[in-house]
């Protein structure tokens, strides 16, 4: 039996293929999860918002607590570093008492580098 | 037929939609086309329950079931083709204990289990699931269509019965091999009341078992519920689509030689 029909029978092609794509995707994985989720936030004209709070709340069918905080810089741009999670809230928060909705964050796998939509601060609702 | 099929695939494509949406499934009108689809369900049920692990489990506990199945069961048919005193009540002893369920035996099977020292192991549950009295058959009825010329000259030149049957059987036996694969997979695969009864620790459950533990623990996850299910059923029904061919003309050859 030579080895190409080997490879093409069923019982063995579609086992290939199958660990073809795991590893695949397990590579993908290898060069992209450094853990760091970035994003900016702005204020509703569009500007930058230096300073502000960002708050990152990891979420499951469990439990829902605070994991980490960062500041944003003078260009509004946050970044949480060694992220190990996929799925959790953000919030930004102000000095002056304006905050942003919470934005679900989910991602493919754990750890993964992402780069968020901006967060909106907005002054509270009387 | 068309109708019939509708039927019956219409069960497996609401799971998967709400595996797909989350959406609640008493929610009324029902949506029949995905609304807003997503897969992070799946990735939900990878992460936030020990699904590797279970599966793990369950793949231990089938290939071991399944190793042990074609050992065993290649044995004992090819014995029962062959003509010894007593042949004839070896053959209604197996038919008979074909009528009791297994339930009726669970005490005294997790009694020499226990006897035996491997419960909360491997090869405590996989230990019943190592030989089926129906593939046995299967396996006999199989061996029983090989023309006995060929046997006879095997054994001419020189070959141990081990070495017919694996030279000369099992080659000629390939449907046989696929249904007995398959069922076994099938049973081992989905097997919940011997695992629950003799694992012990939450890191030797099965999938089944994660899947009832989901269940009893978690609350308002439709979407990771049905995802966990279709996840569970994807291997079996992957085995099922690369074997259906065998498996079906191994359950007929079964059923007109036996």
């Amino acid at each position: 039996m030579s080895w190409r029909r080997v490879l093409g029978h069923r019982f063995v092609a579609v086992p290939l293929a199958l660990a073809l794509l795991v590893a695949g995707w397990n590579t993908y994985i290898a060069f992209n999860n450094g853990g760091i989720i970035e994003g900016e936030v702005r204020d509703r004209a569009g500007a930058p918002v230096a300073g502000a709070t960002v708050i990152f709340f990891e979420r499951n069918f469990i439990y829902y607590e605070e994991r980490q905080r960062a500041t944003t810089d003078a260009h509004g741009v946050y970044r949480f570093t060694d992220m190990k999670t996929h799925i959790g809230q953000l919030e930004a928060r102000t000095n002056d008492g304006r905050k942003s909705e919470r934005r679900q964050l989910r991602l493919w796998f754990r750890s993964q580098d992402t780069e968020v939509a901006p967060l909106i601060v907005e002054p509270p609702r009387a | 037929m068309v109708v019939v099929s509708f039927l019956m695939l219409v069960p497996f494509y609401w799971v998967l939609k709400t595996s797909l949406t989350g959406e609640n499934i008493y929610a009324y009108p029902p949506h029949i086309v995905p609304v807003d689809p997503h897969l992070f369900h799946y990735v939900d049920v990878w992460y936030l329950i020990p699904f590797p692990r279970y599966l793990l489990n369950s793949v231990i506990v089938t290939t071991m079931a399944i190793c042990g199945n074609l050992l065993f069961n290649t044995a004992a048919g090819y014995a029962l083709t062959k003509q010894f005193p007593g042949r004839r009540w070896v053959v209604l002893l197996f038919l008979s204990c074909m009528l009791i369920p297994f339930q009726a035996t669970i005490i005294p099977a997790y009694l020499i289990t226990s006897w035996l020292g491997v419960l909360n192991s491997y090869l405590g549950i996989a230990l019943p699931l190592l030989s089926t009295i129906i593939c046995i058959f299967i396996f006999k009825a199989s061996f029983e269509a090989v023309p006995r010329s060929l046997i006879d000259a095997a054994r001419v030149d020189g070959l141990s019965e081990w070495r017919i049957i694996v030279r000369i059987m099992l080659p000629l036996s390939k449907s046989a091999i696929a249904t007995n694969v398959i069922l076994t997979f099938i049973w081992s695969w989905n097997a919940f009341l011997w695992p629950l009864i003799v694992i012990r620790t939450p890191e030797m459950q099965t999938l089944p078992l994660g899947l009832a533990r989901f269940l009893s623990v978690m609350e308002d996850t439709t979407g990771a519920l049905f995802a966990f299910v279709v996840m569970v059923l994807v291997p079996g029904l992957t085995i099922f689509l690369m074997a259906q061919k065998e498996f079906i003309r191994g359950l007929t050859t079964g059923a007109t030689k036996g």
